[in-house]
C-alpha cells in the first residue's frame, strides 16, 4: 500500500508501483482532469504538481510521489495563482480543443510561483514542455503575462464572461 | 453588400413574399425517431436546437462538434442573436444523434469542411427569430395587448416601462404554432454577430471540467488496449496471450477486426498487457516499402501522367512558345494528424441497445457504426457527444469506435478504448503524401501564359468514403456497402479525379492555358481529410511556383499576383492588404520576408513571414495574416483560428513528415514527429476583411499559405528555392 496526498487529501493505492501517477489519478482517484497526450514526457498534458514543482506524471511512477503532496488542475488553489491564471485564460480565449490546457496552466502556475515576473525567454523556456496542438501559444504567452500583471497589482478574481454580459 | 442593402433586402423580400420563405422545415418533437433532449414537464422543446425551461434557462443543442474551432460559440451566437438573447445566457449542449442535426451541406450529421457556420447561418438565424417571433405572439395574448405594442432585449418582452422574461410565456408559447416564415433580424441590428467576446467554453476548459471521450467513466467499465498489425494490410495469423493474461489487472483479450485486443481493469494493466502479448502477422502487400520507393512510384505514375482533371486553351503550344518558363517538382510527405487527445471511444454493448460516449467529427454516423457491429437498429443505439480533443479531420474516420464496439460486444462491459500515441503515428489515417510538377509559361508581357500541374497520390476521398459507407447507409447490407465501396475505389481510379487532391493547384489566378492532371497511385496506406485538405500541399507547390514566375518575370511577387487576379476580386482585396503590410515592413537584420495568398473553403487568405535562419535553424518571428471570411461571426475566434492554423501549419511545413521503412510507419511520438512548441511561435497580427458578405469557413484556410510563404522567404534568405516539405530537411538537403 502506497500512501500521498492528492489535493490536500491523503490517499492510499494499491496499484503497482510502477504505474504512472496519471493512470492512478485518472482511473483509480477519478480526477479527469489531467490528460494523456504522450505516454512519454514529451507533452505535458499530465502536468500535475508534486511538492509544487511541475512534473509530467504519465512517466513517474508512484514510487516517485509516495509521501509527497500532488496537485492537479482540481487542487489549483481558487485565490491566488491559480485563479488568476484562470482568469486570464478565459479572457483571453487561450482555449481551443482545451485538452492540454489542464497542463498548460498547471505549468505556468508553477512557473508564476516560483517567478512572479518571467520574461518571455523565461515564460518561453519554461512552456516548452507543453504541446498544443491547436497553437494557441501567443495567447498563451498573453494570458500569463495578464495574469502576472494581475497578481501584481493584486487584482481580484475576475470572470470576464459575466463582464462581458453586463458590459 | 453593404449593411443597408442587405437589410432593405431583406426587408423587401419580406414585404414582396409576406415574410422570408424558410427553406428547411423543423420537425415538432413527435419525429421519429424521439429528439435526443431530456425534458421535464414545464420544459418547452419547440425543435431539436432549443430547449427552454420554467426557470428562464434556455438550452442551446449545437449540431456541429466542438474541436476547438468555437463552434459552440459561433452558432450559440447566430441562434442567440435571432431569439434576441445573450449568448452568454444561453447553456451550450453538445447534441447527440439525430436526423435534424444533419450538416445542411452535406445531409448527414458530420462536422468538417469548415461548413458549420457557413451551411448553418440562416438555418440557425431563423430559428432564433421564429422562437423570438412565437414569444412576442404569446405575451401580446398572455398580457393582452397588440404585438406591435412589444418588443424584445435581451431575452425580454419590453411592453413600455415593463419587462417579462421570455420563460413567463412558456406555457402560452407551448401552445401557439412556430411561424413557419419570419422577417430575419437585420444585419444593422446585430448586437453580438461581429462582436468579439471570450469564448463560451472558455471556463471548462480553464478548469479541467470540459469531458472528452477519454473521460467517460461508467460503471462496470473495463479499458481495452488494441496491438494491430506493424505494417497495414497484414492479419492477425496466430497470438499467445499467456504473458498478456498473466498482467495483474487483465481480464481477457479478444481478435478483432483490426487486431489483438487487451481487456483489463484500468488502462495501464491492460497497456502492460499489450506489450506482452505475442502476434504473428501474415505478410503484406506494403511489406519492404520504403519513403524512396513510395516516392518513386509516384514519379513512375507522374511521368506516365494520368486523368485530365481541367483543361482550357493549349497549354503545350503555349509552353513552346513562352518566353521564360519554369519548371519544378514538389514533394509533401504524409502526416499524421496528432490531436492532443488520441483516439478514443467508450461503448456498451447490451442485448437489444448499445451506448457510445465519444468526441466524433460524426456523432450520427459514429451511432449507426455502433449499430452495424453490434448488429441492432441505429434507433436502438444511445450516442453522448462529448468534446473533442482535436480534430482536423483525424475524428471523421471512425475505425477506434467499430473497434471498441467488437470488443463490447464479445465481453458484454462497456468498454474504453484508448489509442496510445504510438498508434495514433504508426496506425493511420494520414494525409497522402504527394508528389507535384507544375510547368507555367510567360508571355512577352510577363504575364502567365501557360500551368501545367500533376500530382500523383492516393486519392483522399475514397478511402474517407470507404470508411463512411457503412455509417452513412445504415439500412444497407454489409455485401452492398462492400460493393459500393468497390464501386468508388474503381470510378476515382478509372474516370473520376477526386477533386479533395488537387483542389488548390490551379484555381486562383487567370491562366489563359491550363491543364491539370492526377495519377492515383494507391498502396493501402488509409489517408483521409488533414486540415485544409488537399489544399495543404496544393498551395504550397502553387505559391512556390508563382515566386519563382515573378522572378522570372522582374517583379515584385506581390504585384506580380495581383496583375493575374482581376477576375478573383475578394482574393485580390485580401492580397492588396497583405501588400500594405509586405511593402511596409522593414525585416529586422539577418531577417527575409515571404508572401504566399490561397483561397480554400469559400475563404480568402493572404500571408506574409518574417523568417531567419540561424545555425540551420529555420525561425519564423512573425506571421501578418489577412482573411476574408465574409461576415465574422465572433472576431476574436476568427483570429484564434488563423492563429491555430497558422501553427498547425507551421509545424507540417517546418517538421512534419511520416516516413516508411520495411513497411512500417517509423515515426512513434512526440520525440521524432515533433509539433512546433511556444518557443519557436511566432508572434501573428490578423486583419479580418470587413465584410456583410455570407460567413464562410475559418478552420481550414489559415493554413495553406503559411508554408509557401515560409519557403518563399527561404529562397530571399539563402537563394535556394526548396520544392521540398517538411522544409528543416529540404534546406538540410540543398
Amino acid at each position: 500500500m502506497l500512501r500521498f496526498t492528492l489535493n490536500g487529501q491523503t490517499v492510499e493505492t494499491d496499484l503497482a508501483p510502477d504505474t504512472p501517477l496519471l493512470w492512478a489519478v485518472r482511473d483509480q482517484f477519478k480526477l479527469k482532469g489531467s490528460k494523456f497526450g504522450c505516454g512519454a514526457g514529451l507533452c505535458g498534458a499530465c502536468t500535475m504538481h508534486v511538492d509544487g514543482m511541475a512534473q509530467k506524471t504519465c512517466v513517474l511512477p508512484l514510487a516517485a510521489v509516495a509521501g509527497k503532496a500532488v496537485t492537479t488542475i482540481e487542487g489549483l488553489d481558487p485565490q491566488g495563482v491559480g485563479a488568476a491564471l484562470q482568469a486570464a485564460w478565459v479572457a483571453e480565449s487561450v482555449s481551443q480543443c482545451g485538452y492540454c490546457q489542464s497542463g498548460q496552466i498547471m505549468a505556468a502556475a508553477a512557473l508564476l510561483e516560483a517567478n512572479p515576473n518571467p520574461t518571455e525567454a523565461e515564460l518561453e523556456t519554461a512552456m516548452a514542455g507543453n504541446i498544443c496542438r491547436c497553437g494557441c501559444y501567443p495567447r498563451i504567452k498573453n494570458a500569463i503575462q495578464s495574469a502576472a500583471a494581475t497578481l501584481a497589482g493584486g487584482a481580484l478574481f475576475k470572470d470576464a464572461m459575466a463582464e462581458e454580459v453586463s458590459a | 453588400m453593404s449593411t443597408l442593402s442587405r437589410r432593405s433586402f431583406l426587408r423587401h423580400s419580406a414585404l414582396a413574399g409576406g415574410g422570408l420563405l424558410v427553406a428547411f422545415t423543423l420537425p415538432g418533437c413527435s419525429t421519429p425517431p424521439s429528439l435526443p433532449v431530456p425534458r421535464e414537464s414545464g420544459d418547452f422543446v419547440p425543435n431539436a436546437f432549443l430547449k427552454f425551461t420554467a426557470d428562464g434557462a434556455v438550452h442551446f443543442y449545437c449540431p456541429r462538434d466542438e474541436m476547438g474551432q468555437g463552434v459552440t460559440t459561433g452558432l450559440t451566437t447566430i441562434v442567440a442573436e435571432g431569439l434576441d438573447m445573450a449568448p452568454q445566457r444561453i447553456t451550450v449542449e453538445l447534441a447527440g444523434a439525430h436526423p435534424d442535426y444533419a450538416n445542411p451541406g452535406m445531409g448527414f450529421q458530420v462536422t468538417g469542411g469548415s461548413t458549420s457556420v457557413k451551411e448553418h447561418f440562416t438555418q440557425l438565424m431563423t430559428v432564433g427569430c421564429q422562437l423570438r417571433a412565437l414569444f412576442l405572439a404569446a405575451a401580446a395574448q398572455d398580457l393582452g395587448v397588440a404585438e406591435s405594442a412589444l418588443t424584445t432585449d435581451d431575452g425580454m418582452i419590453v411592453h413600455g416601462e415593463n419587462r417579462y422574461p421570455y420563460a413567463q410565456f412558456l406555457a402560452t408559447a407551448a401552445t401557439l404554432t412556430v411561424p413557419e416564415t419570419v422577417d430575419l433580424k437585420a444585419a444593422a441590428d446585430y448586437r453580438w454577430i461581429g462582436t468579439a467576446f471570450p469564448r463560451l467554453d472558455g471556463e471548462v476548459k480553464a478548469t479541467g471540467k470540459a469531458v472528452y471521450g477519454i473521460d467517460i467513466d461508467v460503471p462496470g467499465m473495463e479499458h481495452a488496449v488494441v496491438v494491430r498489425p506493424p505494417v497495414f494490410g497484414a492479419k492477425v495469423v496466430r497470438f499467445d496471450d499467456r504473458a498478456a493474461k498473466s498482467v495483474a489487472g487483465v481480464r481477457t483479450v479478444v481478435e478483432i477486426a483490426t487486431g489483438v485486443a487487451v481487456v483489463a481493469e484500468h488502462f495501464w494493466q491492460a497497456k502492460k498487457g499489450a506489450e506482452a502479448l505475442t502476434v504473428e502477422w501474415s505478410a503484406s502487400p506494403l511489406d519492404g516499402a520504403t519513403t524512396a520507393s513510395l516516392r518513386a512510384d509516384y514519379a513512375e505514375a507522374l511521368a506516365a501522367g494520368g486523368e485530365e482533371a481541367e483543361s482550357t486553351g493549349d497549354v503545350a503550344t503555349a509552353l513552346a512558345g513562352a518566353t521564360k518558363t519554369v519548371d519544378l517538382e514538389f514533394w509533401a510527405p504524409f502526416l499524421a494528424h496528432a490531436p492532443m487527445e488520441p483516439m478514443s471511444a467508450v461503448v456498451h454493448v447490451k442485448g437489444d441497445s448499445a451506448e457510445l460516449w465519444a468526441g466524433t467529427q460524426g456523432p450520427g454516423p459514429a451511432g449507426a457504426l455502433v449499430a452495424r457491429h453490434a448488429g441492432l437498429e441505429p434507433a436502438q443505439v444511445m450516442v453522448h457527444q462529448t468534446y473533442l480533443g482535436g480534430g482536423f479531420g483525424r475524428r471523421g474516420t471512425l475505425t477506434h469506435v467499430v473497434e471498441a464496439t467488437q470488443i463490447s460486444k464479445a465481453t458484454g462491459t462497456p468498454i474504453k478504448l484508448l489509442w496510445t500515441r504510438e498508434d495514433d503515428l504508426r496506425g493511420g489515417l494520414y494525409r497522402p503524401a504527394s508528389l507535384m510538377r507544375i510547368r507555367a509559361g510567360l508571355d512577352d508581357d510577363g504575364r502567365i501564359a501557360a500551368w501545367d500541374a500533376a500530382r500523383a497520390g492516393s486519392n483522399i476521398t475514397p478511402e474517407t468514403i470507404r470508411n463512411s459507407l457503412p455509417a452513412l447507409l445504415p439500412g444497407m447490407p454489409d455485401g452492398v456497402v462492400d460493393f459500393m465501396v468497390g464501386l468508388t475505389d474503381r470510378l476515382h481510379q478509372g474516370w473520376v479525379v477526386d477533386h479533395s487532391s488537387i483542389e488548390g493547384l490551379y484555381e486562383d489566378y487567370a491562366v489563359p492555358n491550363l491543364a491539370v492532371h492526377h495519377v492515383t497511385k494507391e498502396h493501402g496506406i488509409p489517408v483521409t481529410f488533414w486540415r485544409s485538405v488537399g489544399h495543404s500541399y496544393t498551395a504550397f507547390a502553387k505559391e512556390v511556383t508563382m515566386d519563382a514566375l515573378a522572378e522570372a518575370a522582374g517583379q515584385d511577387p506581390v504585384a506580380f499576383r495581383l496583375a493575374h487576379l482581376e477576375h478573383n476580386p475578394r482574393l485580390a482585396a485580401v492580397v492588396a492588404k497583405a501588400q500594405e503590410a509586405w511593402n511596409g515592413w522593414t525585416p529586422a537584420p539577418g531577417r527575409h520576408l515571404g508572401f504566399a495568398a490561397h483561397h480554400s473553403f469559400a475563404t480568402s487568405v493572404a500571408q506574409v513571414a518574417e523568417v531567419s535562419v540561424e545555425d540551420g535553424a529555420i525561425r519564423v518571428h512573425r506571421v501578418f495574416c489577412a482573411v476574408d471570411c465574409g461576415l465574422a461571426i465572433n472576431p476574436d475566434i476568427v483570429r484564434a483560428q488563423m492563429e491555430g492554423a497558422i501553427m498547425y501549419g507551421l509545424t507540417a511545413a517546418l517538421h512534419g513528415k511520416l516516413d516508411f521503412e520495411g513497411g512500417a510507419v517509423k515515426q512513434s511520438n512526440f520525440h521524432d514527429y515533433p509539433i512546433l512548441r511556444i518557443n519557436e511561435a511566432p508572434k501573428v497580427e490578423v486583419v479580418i476583411m470587413e465584410s456583410q458578405e455570407a460567413p464562410t469557413g475559418v478552420g481550414e484556410p489559415g493554413l495553406p499559405p503559411i508554408a509557401p510563404a515560409v519557403a518563399n522567404a527561404l529562397y530571399r534568405a539563402t537563394g535556394k528555392r526548396l520544392t521540398e516539405l517538411p522544409l528543416s530537411d529540404a534546406l538540410r538537403l540543398a
